[in-house]
């Protein structure tokens, strides 16, 4: 079931899809009353890999630097030093022009949907918007691509007029996944996508999410503090702890063969091992 | 101000107000330089539709008007001379947009004797057209000169809040100039850096650079504190995934959360704006004569004598009042609008 | 401390930008003082030339600058062309005028306000707070010019005030105190102008920021505790809303000095407006930078003072 290979950064592997190498993150901060600048390191050094087609998620405490390593996966910030490498690209290394057409293949799924949708936008509006940055088809055919991705996500297709604040948590969830579904992305980031909504449409979710993975051949990076979830989908686990990734292995060994010590902390403040185990194997 | 029930009434008055004003030439009965000189100072002209045998006509009709020997000064009606009003006369010519040269005017009177709305100043000038005419370039001064300010305050605010770093610093730096000064000291100052005799159309575009440069500041510090909330918002973040450039991110994300604000200052500035410029026309610093501004109507109130006698003069500043009340309550309304869209 | 040298350092470089930057403003203006003489054909080109070249107005900006800027070290703040004099003199009773007649006008505006703000906030909703609002939109709503011209008419038709003027022509023989009457009563109406065309204004910020500090738990707590309503607005939501307060005392600087000098020229008061328009028109350039200089100083100065105010009033500033 699970290759036993171990893929903690720095193996090369053709099955890897994104390879994140040594990157390093810090922001500058000034003390209030004299101004003097310090740097907050927020990634130290933090390696990982993802396999094609695999579901990786990423744990830690809040503060770990989960965020902030998705974001610069996401190429929405800078990293101070490293190296991203996606699908045989050195992500850093580009121009603006060549990184343009590998945006589309990464996408990143907020934890907050109704703050990552422009609330005076309608939802075919909001679907529509990728297509149109990258300058696919008439607006008349944009907007049937919307209705398609509505229909994907299990959004009746008359919430097309709506805008995000008419729809429910869940909704507006599924409504980010369409939008992020839009151009056809490799990789999906999901920064605690999950977290804000209640467990009913958490399962309802991840059970979308599970039927597309299959469906387009999707790799999922999913970024939880919720433990229990991760047993649920994830083929392997990277556990991030003081802006570094102590271990990357497959679920089930690092659930019940932790190695680090702080994976076994994390872990032992999780409820019912053994039946999660159980589940696992079956 | 009591919020508007009916803001309706209120815009409908504002566009008929600016009709008015647009079409100066057609409204007004005289042009504004027309002088009759035996006739300086002459009180507003009284309406009347019974005569002196009592006898009633629908069409109203004015005296006319001769000094009075006895008070100089002073005008005495003569019953005898009735003039009756007549409605879409020919009369001067106008440029009706510039271009075509009309003779049409609303209304007018036969013979030689005028009507005077609103009275007549020094030079026996009717001051309803000189107000009518007045507006065009006050009001239009004013409206130029706020589109600018926030044009220049949208485009600087926005690259500061969007860009930060050293370009903000500048700009605001630059801004924090602008609010050092009182304005109206700072308007003094910049007119006394241009030539003082200058050609009429040169004038008009002097001042509403001259006022519309100063007033950059304000609405630019708003808008950059806009743009700064806005552009950390996650569905701009999510557009730059996408791979949308800066532009397009401002122009569709991130400069619409703006819109009600430039909106706000919009309707705070016109009056502001026109005021300024009737200020600066009023101390000599404006139009000059004959050009009519609402203010060098109101220069002659500089002299005691004038301001003591002859009341009507105070006109056109007195309709002022509701077109500015008018403008406050538009600005009150949208603020209480602005706060009911979802930011 | 550091917070004070801070906003005091950051004032002398901003009195020094304005400085260079109305001076270079001036200076770009085509045109100079004797232009009018070349009018005159009985001065000859080369006499005005001549004069040109003796008041250095042939150099170039920097240097004239530069000799300026000397100049005000000096405290003469440069030369009068039209009165033949150093330009400080002539300012010292000018701007002695325009203080008295701002400072008494910022006083009445807030003696006013105050009440009235903290009144209608008490009152919201009700008639009273309706009856406010449409009175100060009103106000609001008439032009500062026309404001000060109704009051010169109700001077000039009532003789209940001078029309005018600072001191009526007989006062060098009066003795202190009549003097000091003779003033105030000169006084009277350009400052109630002025405080009228700045009332609006405050009334409506002072009465949100008490709404604000009413409407805010601790107030709701201390109802709750049984202390009566007055001592509740007075000593408990008062301070809470004294922060906006303070930055609106640097407002009401500003819009002060600008009003006053337009109440100076209708209403003949001799301060720094009516120079400032007669060198205007007049192209004294050295009078004219002098003056925005010292109006740039005012609002400064009066913005300082609210800093200084608001630090030592809020102690969240205090710890940041």
């Amino acid at each position: 079931m699970s290759s036993q290979t171990q893929l903690a950064g720095g193996t090369t592997d053709v099955d890897a899809l994104v390879r994140i190498e040594r990157l390093n993150q810090e922001y500058a901060q000034r003390r209030p009353l004299t101004g003097v600048e310090f740097k907050v390191r927020a990634l130290d050094d933090a390696s990982l890999t993802i396999r094609r087609g695999a579901t990786l998620a990423l744990v830690g405490e809040s503060g770990a630097g989960k965020s902030t390593l998705a974001r610069c996966l996401a190429l929405l910030e800078r990293p101070a030093s490293g190296k991203i490498w996606f699908d045989g690209n050195d992500l850093l290394k580009l121009r603006r022009r060549e990184l343009f057409p590998l945006r589309r293949q990464i996408q990143l799924i907020f934890q907050d949907p109704a703050s990552a949708l422009n609330p005076r936008m309608t939802a075919s509006e909001i679907l529509a918007e990728p297509l149109a940055i990258h300058g696919e088809g008439t607006k008349a055919q944009r907007r049937e691509r919307a209705r398609e991705l509505l229909d994907q996500v299990g959004l009746p297709a008359a919430s097309e007029n709506k805008h995000p604040l008419e729809f429910s948590g869940g909704q507006r969830q599924r409504l980010a996944i369409a939008r992020a579904l839009a151009l056809q992305p490799k990789l999906l980031i999901l920064d605690e996508a999950l977290s804000s909504l209640d467990i009913l449409n958490q399962d309802l979710i991840l059970k979308l999410l599970t039927d597309l993975q299959a469906a387009y051949s999707l790799t999922y990076l999913h970024i939880s503090h919720d433990l229990r979830l991760v047993s649920q989908f994830a083929d392997e686990v990277a556990v991030m702890h003081n802006q570094r990734i102590v271990e990357q292995r497959a679920t089930l060994d690092l659930f019940t063969f932790p190695a680090e010590i702080y994976t076994q902390e994390l872990l032992a403040a999780m409820p019912s091992l053994e039946s999660i185990c159980a589940g696992r194997q079956a | 101000m009591t919020s508007p029930r009916k803001p309706w009434a209120v815009l409908i008055g504002l566009a008929v107000f600016h009709c008015l004003i647009l079409f100066a030439g057609f409204f007004a009965p005289y042009n504004f330089a027309e002088q009759y000189r035996d006739l300086p100072f002459a009180p507003p002209a009284r309406l009347h539709f019974v005569d002196a045998h009592g006898k009633f006509y629908a069409r109203p009709f004015v005296y006319a008007l001769e000094p009075d020997p006895a008070n100089p000064g002073v005008y005495i009606a003569n019953s005898a001379d009735e003039h009756p009003l007549r409605f879409f006369v020919q009369g001067a010519g106008y440029k009706l947009a510039g271009l075509f040269e009309v003779h049409l005017h609303l209304f007018g009177v036969e013979g030689s004797t005028p009507v005077f709305l609103m009275g007549s100043d020094a030079y026996g000038r009717d001051q309803f057209s000189r107000f009518l005419y007045g507006g065009q370039l006050s009001l239009l001064a004013g409206l130029l000169a706020a589109a600018l300010s926030l044009v220049l305050g949208t485009l600087l605010g926005a690259i500061s809040g969007f860009y930060g770093g050293w370009i903000d610093a500048v700009f605001m730096r630059g801004g924090e100039l602008f609010f050092a000064l009182p304005w109206l000291y700072l308007l003094f100052a910049v007119r006394a850096a241009m030539p003082l005799h200058i050609a009429e159309w040169q004038v008009f575009l002097l001042l509403i650079t001259v006022i519309g440069l100063i007033g950059w500041a304000r609405p630019a510090r708003l808008i950059r504190g806009v743009v700064l909330s806005a552009k950390e918002r996650n569905f701009v973040l999510a557009a730059k995934g996408f791979g949308a450039s800066d532009v397009y991110v401002l122009r569709h994300h991130v400069l619409p959360q703006a819109y009600g604000v430039i909106l706000t200052q919009m309707t705070l500035l016109i009056p502001q704006y026109v005021m300024a410029e009737v200020t600066l026309s009023f101390l000599g610093l404006g139009v000059g004569e004959p050009m009519p501004s609402w203010g060098t109507l109101l220069a002659s109130l500089q002299q005691y004598y004038v301001l003591s006698s002859y009341w009507w003069m105070f006109l056109p500043m007195l309709v002022l009042i509701p077109l500015f009340l008018a403008c406050y309550a538009a600005a009150d309304a949208l603020q209480e609008r602005l706060k009911s869209v979802p930011l | 401390m550091r917070y004070i040298t801070r906003r005091f350092c950051h004032s002398i470089l901003l009195l020094i930008a304005v400085s260079f930057f109305s001076f270079a403003l001036l200076q770009l203006a085509p045109g100079d003082f004797f232009d009018a003489m070349r009018l005159n054909p009985e001065i000859s080109r080369q006499e005005v030339s001549n004069l040109r070249l003796e008041y250095g107005l042939d150099r170039p900006l920097p240097v004239r600058y530069e000799r300026w800027l000397r100049s005000v070290l000096e405290g003469r703040l440069g030369f009068s062309l039209a009165s033949n004099s150093p330009v400080a003199p002539l300012l010292r009773e000018r701007a002695r005028n325009t203080l008295l007649l701002s400072a008494t006008a910022t006083a009445l505006a807030w003696l006013l306000a105050l009440p009235i703000g903290i009144w209608a906030a008490v009152q919201r909703g009700r008639w009273g707070d309706r009856v406010c609002k449409f009175a100060t939109s009103t106000i609001l709503a008439v032009p500062d010019l026309l404001l000060f011209l109704l009051l010169l008419l109700l001077a000039v038709r009532t003789g209940w005030f001078p029309a005018g003027g600072m001191a009526s022509a007989s006062v060098d023989s009066l003795g202190t105190w009549a003097k000091a009457k003779d003033v105030a009563f000169h006084l009277t109406l350009p400052a109630l102008g002025l405080a009228l065309t700045l009332l609006p204004v405050l009334i409506s910020h002072i009465r949100t920021a008490m709404i604000e500090a009413l409407d805010s738990p601790f107030l709701l707590a201390a109802r709750g505790l049984g202390i009566p309503p007055a001592r509740r607005v007075l000593r408990y939501a008062l301070p809470a809303a004294s922060n906006p307060l303070i930055s609106l005392f640097g407002y009401s600087v500003a819009t002060m000095l600008s009003a006053s000098a337009l109440a100076e020229v209708i209403l003949s008061w001799p301060g720094l407006g009516p120079l400032l328009v007669d060198s205007i028109l007049s192209r004294d350039v050295y009078v004219v930078v002098a003056i925005v200089m010292l109006s740039a100083l005012l609002l400064i100065v009066g913005n300082l003072i609210a800093d200084i105010l608001l630090f030592a009033s809020d102690p969240r500033i205090r710890t940041e």
